[in-house]
């Protein structure tokens, strides 16, 4: 088969694309292997590290530690452990978006989802509702502490 | 008194909006036998209706009341318009409440108002509508139409859009475009608002009469096309429409069906709730046509720069096999991808893989287009001239959209992107560029003809593209930029460490309102001006005059 000279351009064009793309594929599909406990996932059998129990309600987050105590729109975390939070909601649908520790995982009522990571870094670090949940949507953010 | 008072206020409307219709009925039927001439409108209405829809057409009220397919064109074209600058103002008013990181004129309440209303018109009603209004005003002349028929049909679907644009702008929902279940059905002005199912049944409505059309469409293409034209050289418009037509058909229904449940919900909770169902199965039904609207919004985008850029470059398309088999391949791969709205819901690694793969798959007979135009305006000549500079402009944004959208794909990066304003950066790129770009494009290659004879002041419909061209970039780049820093979307109040992006994206707002106020000017000033030049234009070569 002979091509001529416009398809030959179109073709290199197109596996030139083709091959861009396969390594984002290739990449992503790596990441999803080795970082399937770092993404979110329905509650599974065993969750690593420390367990807290996070709730989104209208409108404001509650975050229950291992030892029962609760803190609402602001997590408390140590360097250095791994947690593993489980997250829920009492009403409508929220989204737990931690930005700092990539951490992006819905809450929906009837519906438990986890997801872990370790902070490496001491500080404050901010955290916000990102799905729309009614009039105070904007107001359910608040602050990560790792000492 | 008070009541007696509505009452009158009310009846009044009614009675006037009666005689109105009234009085546009009889103009309507001299005006379409001035167009078609005494015998010629006594033929019976398929053929009369035919006839009319090969001619040149201008902008005329008397639209509102003839059936033939480029009336129910120019029905679409003029409400759509209309929508768009009321989205429009939504959208400039959210972003100047946005200077200050507390609300500020605008209530929590009345932001979520503005931004379901924004959402929604300017999706169903304005790139919808707009779409469905250039498909019936082009469709006729471009595949040379044997028949029109359905025309009764066609007008009552444009009824129906119009009842449900109305409900979305009046029902105050505060649910969003999404409708989330369970926000939706809380209905208080804190939750979805006192109506929001006003706002499903006017989506309801619309995607009735979408979907409506699309069968008319394929109908003409398939059925009523001139033998003359065969599917192997139809133009690339037309593919473009049947890609279009395909998608809507086959995936609007279930976010329909999703709908009904919704609102059957309200009186009898079985669907969504927590013990039968899941509130993610709204959702995931969404979302299998909330992908899909997207891809309806952009591909007949691409139909019309296949169809202009040949006429502004003086050569062929590039490759013409090559523009069928991307907008086809576009057709099948977007009704695969739209997993990748849900990655963090909890779909799992394995669904959260599928769909990211696909989405990297869909940006191939993306890319495949825009090296189609690139190449045929390389091959040629390009003459410049305001529609080039919109098609230019539409293919760059499109370019970024595009990249940003597979970023977006990639789950590590969807899970720091994922609720930022950097997807809302991604999607304004394109439906601002290339969407509305090329609707606006398209308005200005229709001009002569739809004004009857009048030339737009060139001067001003440059300041129009430059100041809408250099809006989107202020506006959409600090968004984006602000999106990789964390700032969420969908908010009508903000951490203070945002209000640099916040206030420059606002700024890129207002220039952009400035630059479609610009056009309104331009369009009321040439359109009363004498009559100047021919009413021919470059899309209806074949059109009768
Ligand atoms: C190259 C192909 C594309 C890919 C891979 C892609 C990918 C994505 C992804 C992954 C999201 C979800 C972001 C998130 O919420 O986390 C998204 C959102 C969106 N995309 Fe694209 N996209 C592409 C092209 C387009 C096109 C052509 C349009 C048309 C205008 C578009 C419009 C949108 C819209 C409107 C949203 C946001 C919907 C919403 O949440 O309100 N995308 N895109
Ligand atoms: C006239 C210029 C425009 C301005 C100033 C503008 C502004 C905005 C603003 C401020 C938001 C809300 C951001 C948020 O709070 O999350 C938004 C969202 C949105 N815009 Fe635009 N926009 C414009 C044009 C368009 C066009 C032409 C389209 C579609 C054809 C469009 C579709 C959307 C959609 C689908 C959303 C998402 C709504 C949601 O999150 O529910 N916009 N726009
Ligand atoms: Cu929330
Ligand atoms: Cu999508």
């Amino acid at each position: 088969m002979k091509l001529d000279n416009r398809t030959k351009a179109e073709v290199i064009w197109v596996i030139a694309v083709v091959a861009i793309l396969s390594w984002a594929a290739v990449s992503n599909a790596t990441y999803l292997q080795t970082h399937s406990e770092n993404i979110a996932n329905p509650v599974g059998p065993d969750p690593q590290g420390v367990i807290i129990n996070v709730t989104g309600y209208q409108w404001a987050w509650a975050f229950q530690y291992p030892n029962g105590t609760i803190s609402t729109d602001k997590l408390v975390l140590t360097n250095g452990t791994t947690y593993t939070l489980i997250v829920s909601s009492k009403d409508v649908i929220h989204d737990l978006y931690i930005p700092e520790f990539g951490v992006n995982i819905y809450a929906v009522y009837g519906h438990t989802n986890q997801i872990t990571f370790k902070p490496t870094k001491a500080g404050i670090y901010l955290f916000e509702c990102v799905e729309y949940c009614g009039e105070f949507h904007y107001e359910m953010r608040g602050t990560v502490v790792v000492t | 008194m008070g009541f007696s008072f509505v009452l009158a206020v009310f009846g009044s409307t009614i009675a006037i909006i009666v005689i109105m219709g009234f009085l546009l009925y009889y103009f309507a039927v001299d005006y379409r036998k001035g167009l078609l001439g005494d015998t010629n409108s006594a033929l019976p209405k398929t053929e009369s209706n035919t006839m009319l829809s090969r001619m040149r057409r201008e902008l005329s009220f008397s639209a509102f009341m003839m059936d033939d397919s480029k009336s129910i064109g120019i029905r679409y074209i003029v409400t759509s318009i209309v929508l768009f600058f009321i989205a429009g103002l939504a959208g400039i008013g959210m972003r100047l409440s946005l200077w200050f990181p507390n609300p500020s004129f605008l209530t929590p309440i009345q932001y979520n108002i503005l931004l379901t209303a924004h959402g929604t018109l300017m999706l169903y009603g304005w790139a919808v509508g707009g779409i469905l209004g250039l498909t019936y005003y082009l469709l006729p002349t471009s595949i040379k139409l044997r028949k029109d028929s359905l025309g009764t049909v066609s007008s009552i679907m444009y009824w129906m859009y119009l009842v449900g644009a109305l409900l979305l702008i009046f029902s105050k929902s505060t649910a969003t475009w999404y409708f989330y279940y369970p926000v939706v059905d809380q209905l208080t002005a804190s939750g979805g608002g006192s109506y929001s199912f006003g706002g499903l049944i006017g989506v309801m409505l619309i995607l009735t009469a979408t979907i409506t059309a699309c069968i008319i469409f394929l109908k003409m293409i398939f059925i009523d096309r001139d033998k003359s034209i065969r599917l192997s050289s139809l133009p690339l418009f037309a593919w473009s429409v049947v890609s279009t037509a395909f998608l809507i058909i086959s995936s609007a229904p279930v976010s329909m069906i999703a709908d009904g449940f919704l609102i059957y919900d309200l009186i009898n909770p079985i669907f969504f709730q927590g013990a039968n169902g899941t509130a993610l199965a709204y959702a995931i039904m969404f979302w299998f046509w909330g992908h899909p609207i997207v891809y309806v919004a952009v591909i007949p985008a691409f139909g019309l720069i296949y169809e202009l850029l040949p006429r502004f470059t003086g050569t062929k398309i590039y490759s013409y096999r090559a523009g069928v088999l991307s907008l086809l391949l576009l057709m099948v791969l977007s009704g695969t991808v739209w997993g990748h709205h849900l990655f963090n819901s909890g779909l799992g690694t394995v669904w959260d893989l599928i769909f990211s793969t696909t989405s990297f798959i869909v940006a191939i007979p993306s890319a495949m287009s825009v090296f189609n135009w690139i190449a045929t305006m390389w091959v040629g000549r390009v003459r410049m001239s305001v529609p080039v500079l919109f098609i230019i402009n539409a293919i760059i944004d499109f370019i970024i959209g595009g990249v940003t959208g597979v970023m977006l794909g990639d789950v590590g990066v969807n899970q720091l992107l994922h609720g930022t304003y950097a997807v809302t950066a991604h999607f304004h790129f394109i439906l601002l560029g290339l969407t509305t770009g090329m609707a606006f494009a398209t308005f200005y290659v229709l001009f002569p003809t739809l004004t009857g004879g009048r030339n737009y002041n060139i001067p001003m419909a440059k300041v129009h593209f430059y100041l809408t061209s250099i809006g989107t970039w202020i506006m959409s780049g600090f968004w984006l930029v602000g999106g990789f820093a964390g700032m969420p979307r969908r908010v009508a109040g903000y951490f203070g460490i945002f209000q640099t992006y916040q206030d420059a994206a606002a700024i890129g707002g207002v220039v952009l309102g400035i630059g479609y106020l610009i056009f309104l000017i331009n369009f009321l000033y040439s359109a009363y001006k004498p009559v100047e030049t021919g009413t021919g234009n470059a899309l209806e070569e074949e059109a009768v005059a």
